[in-house]
């Protein structure tokens, strides 16, 4: 491997003339962890001179400490600019933070704004009791809050409280009562509780535990120049500080692409066999079991997982069926792609079934000249540098920050099991001779009923995000809902669906309104998850609205296409339900009509719940 | 290649400026954007190529670029 002569590369970036170029040559270096400290302040500085030249807009982030924040502020704009993004990095005066924030001109509103804290006054010799330090402590911070909430609006990343050395009672004692340790870690439980909903929270004490404060501290800097942190601590918070805006902003990465041989076991299974793969027994084959139950936590927690690995399709399955030490199973992957195609191909294949773009995959792959290959063909695909030693597999993907965020919902979770579940259904697809017989062997069972308060956020979200199979594409909000329903002769119902591989949730909305003189109901929103298109979900929804329309005194329905640019799926639902056009006009929209006083139901394999809970399981 | 001579280059690289030239009696007022923390950079960087570590008395009693080439010499040298 070559050293890297980081003058030289500092001069190849001045002289290259073309600013877009020198960017490029910067993440690069960046990614490739080529720049010691110097080099990543430089990097910064020169990212934040050439952003405009180049025609890159920056997102503005207010970063205000209590210690100094030279080399933080350029290191941040480094990191973040080695994972694609242009950050323009605004420091506030040295321990000026509410100043900085109640001067701060709020028509210049940064996409968020980094509170860096230091323990100065925590920590200071005094009367003050233990309690009342830590109160002093949340009290300026919660001021902090308000006055970013109110006068900019941008989201938070919280930073928090550390000790470089245990203080005057030492590690045991400083831990209990009013020492050091306890003071830190209690002022640090308060902001942790009292944090605004959507901000981050770096953990400064284990992002210092995680190097060890002896190097992650630099008291003669602090000393020098009132920056605690070393030089390696500088870059290390900055990465930290970059996965968290990348977390309050734009969210965690969502799907985990694995390769297999040398990655989630030891050997090659095209050569030894399934059985001759490493895993379960011995110093290698702990530390791929380690792996696998590291990865299988992180698909627990809403990541989603993938193969890709060069491999007979059956070759690579095999352990996965036949090896009792494996921890993941077949089961645990959303797509499995084993092949002889470059992998790039697979991924692209992987994020259009999973409808995921690629910068929310990370890709972890022992082999160096894939990760080159994927470097290069897919650049937003976040790609984790694998160290030779699988003892180190599971520290150098926690440590690439890529998964932080900033809440755990039972979304999440939900999310990886629906993907899941998802890959099972398409599995089971292709093995049906008709498709009728298909949808009838999907059991599926669905549950409608009117829209109540407790729905009323699913709903306005489904509302506001459905754009496929959406008639008429009306963004209402909970007031507007409410409002409708109110109304006499209202109809307003949801839709649950499950079928034999899983709980689909709530995915269609449908709200007719009446006008009593004509006994016509109009049918205002209707709109379903496109999750469940296909399956005649929407044709067992329909008699359900009819069966609604007519208990509330309707004998006609009215319905509307309004045509946008997504919602071509469902210029001819109507029709093929059996209404009758009775209107268009220039812009594409279609008016129709259906006499449900005499309709029958129409075909589908959707069974209603209330019928099936009847029956003996 | 002498300590000035190493100096010069360190300094260039420091501040981003190719045409910096050194004397033994240039001071931080001859110099373009060199403040405090321009001044622990400088003194960092300075460690980092020669190998030797300045306490925070030493660094506050450097008064010119000449008295810094002395003092690496003297803690470069007395490792020899």
């Amino acid at each position: 491997m070559t050293s890297f002569d980081q003058r030289a590369f500092f001069k190849e970036v001045a002289a290259c003339g073309d600013a877009a170029k020198g960017l490029r040559l910067i993440a690069d270096a960046v990614r490739r962890r080529q720049l010691d400290a110097e080099g990543m302040d430089k990097a910064g500085r020169r990212c934040a001179a050439t952003f405009t030249a180049a025609d890159i807009v920056a997102e503005r982030v207010l970063l205000l400490g209590q210690c100094t924040t030279t080399w933080v502020g350029t290191a941040l704009t480094a990191v973040a600019w080695g994972e694609g993004r242009a950050l323009d990095v605004v420091e506030g005066t040295y321990d000026n933070v509410l100043q900085e924030l109640l001067g701060a001109n709020p028509a210049i509103r940064p996409a968020a704004v980094v509170l860096l804290p230091w323990n100065k006054r925590l920590l200071a010799s005094g009367s003050r009791s233990a309690a009342e330090r830590v109160q002093d402590e949340l009290d300026f911070w919660r001021e902090a809050w308000r006055a970013v909430e109110t006068r900019l609006a941008s989201r938070i990343v919280q930073v928090g409280y550390d000790t470089v050395s245990p203080g005057a009672l030492g590690y045991g004692l400083g831990a209990r009562g009013g020492g050091d340790v306890a003071l830190v870690r209690a002022v640090n439980e308060g902001l942790r509780a009292a944090l605004p909903a959507g901000a981050a929270f770096v953990d400064l004490e284990a992002v210092a535990g995680e190097a060890g404060r002896r190097s992650f501290y630099d008291l003669r800097r602090y000393h020098w120049t009132k920056q605690p942190f070393s030089e390696q601590g500088v870059i290390r918070l900055a990465e930290h500080l970059s996965a968290a805006l990348r977390a309050a902003i734009v969210g965690p990465r969502k799907v985990l692409v694995l390769d297999l041989d040398n990655t989630v076991w030891g050997g090659i299974v095209g050569e030894v066999g399934p059985l001759g793969i490493t895993i379960g027994e011995g110093p290698d084959g702990e530390a791929f079991t380690a792996f696998q139950r590291h990865v299988k936590r992180l698909s627990e927690r809403g990541i989603v997982l993938a193969v890709s690995s060069k491999n007979n399709d059956a070759d690579a399955r095999e352990p996965f069926r036949t090896n009792p030490e494996m921890v993941l199973s077949l089961d645990d992957f959303a797509q499995f792609e084993a092949n002889w195609e470059p992998k790039a191909v697979s991924l692209r294949r992987i994020a259009k079934t999973l409808q995921l773009g690629l910068d929310s995959f990370v890709f972890f792959d022992d082999n160096p000249a894939e990760r080159e290959h994927i470097r290069q063909a897919l650049p937003d695909v976040a790609v984790v540098e694998v160290p030779e030693d699988p003892a180190e597999y599971v520290r150098a993907l926690d440590q690439e920050l890529w998964f932080e965020a900033v809440g755990l919902t039972d979304e999440d979770r939900i999310r990886s099991e629906q993907y899941r579940s998802e890959a099972r259904r398409r599995d089971e697809e292709s093995s049906y001779e008709s498709v009728d017989a298909y949808l009838a062997s999907l059991e599926m069972v669905a549950d409608v009923r009117p829209i109540d308060d407790a729905d009323m956020d699913r709903v306005v979200q489904l509302i506001g995000k459905t754009n496929q199979f959406n008639l008429t594409t009306r963004r209402h909000g909970a007031a507007q809902v409410r409002q409708m329903l109110a109304e006499a002769g209202a109809v307003g119902l949801t839709l649950r669906v499950a079928d034999r591989f899983g709980d689909h949730g709530l995915v269609a909305v449908a709200i007719a309104r009446m006008e009593p003189a004509e006994r016509t109901a109009c049918i205002d929103t209707w709109l379903m998850s496109c999750r469940v298109i296909g399956r005649t979900v929407e044709e067992f929804f329909f008699n359900q609205l009819v069966d609604a329309v007519r208990g509330s005194g309707a004998r006609r329905l009215k319905g509307e296409f309004i045509p946008t640019a997504k919602n071509g799926l469902v210029s001819d639902l109507y029709d093929r339900l059996g209404f009758e056009r009775i209107g268009t006009d220039g812009a594409g929209r279609v008016e129709y009509r259906f006499d449900c006083a005499t309709a029958g139901a129409v075909k589908t394999f959707v069974r209603p719940k209330a019928a099936v809970m009847g029956a003996a399981s | 290649m002498d300590i000035l001579e190493q100096l010069t280059g360190i300094f260039r690289d420091v501040f981003d400026a190719d045409d910096l030239t050194l004397s033994r009696e240039t001071t931080a007022a001859d110099v373009d954007g060199w403040d405090s923390l321009m001044h622990v950079r400088l003194v960092i960087a300075v460690e980092k190529a020669f190998g030797v570590r300045f306490s925070s008395s030493e660094v506050a009693s450097l008064a010119n670029v000449g008295e810094l080439a002395d003092a690496v010499a003297r803690k470069a040298g007395s490792r020899a």
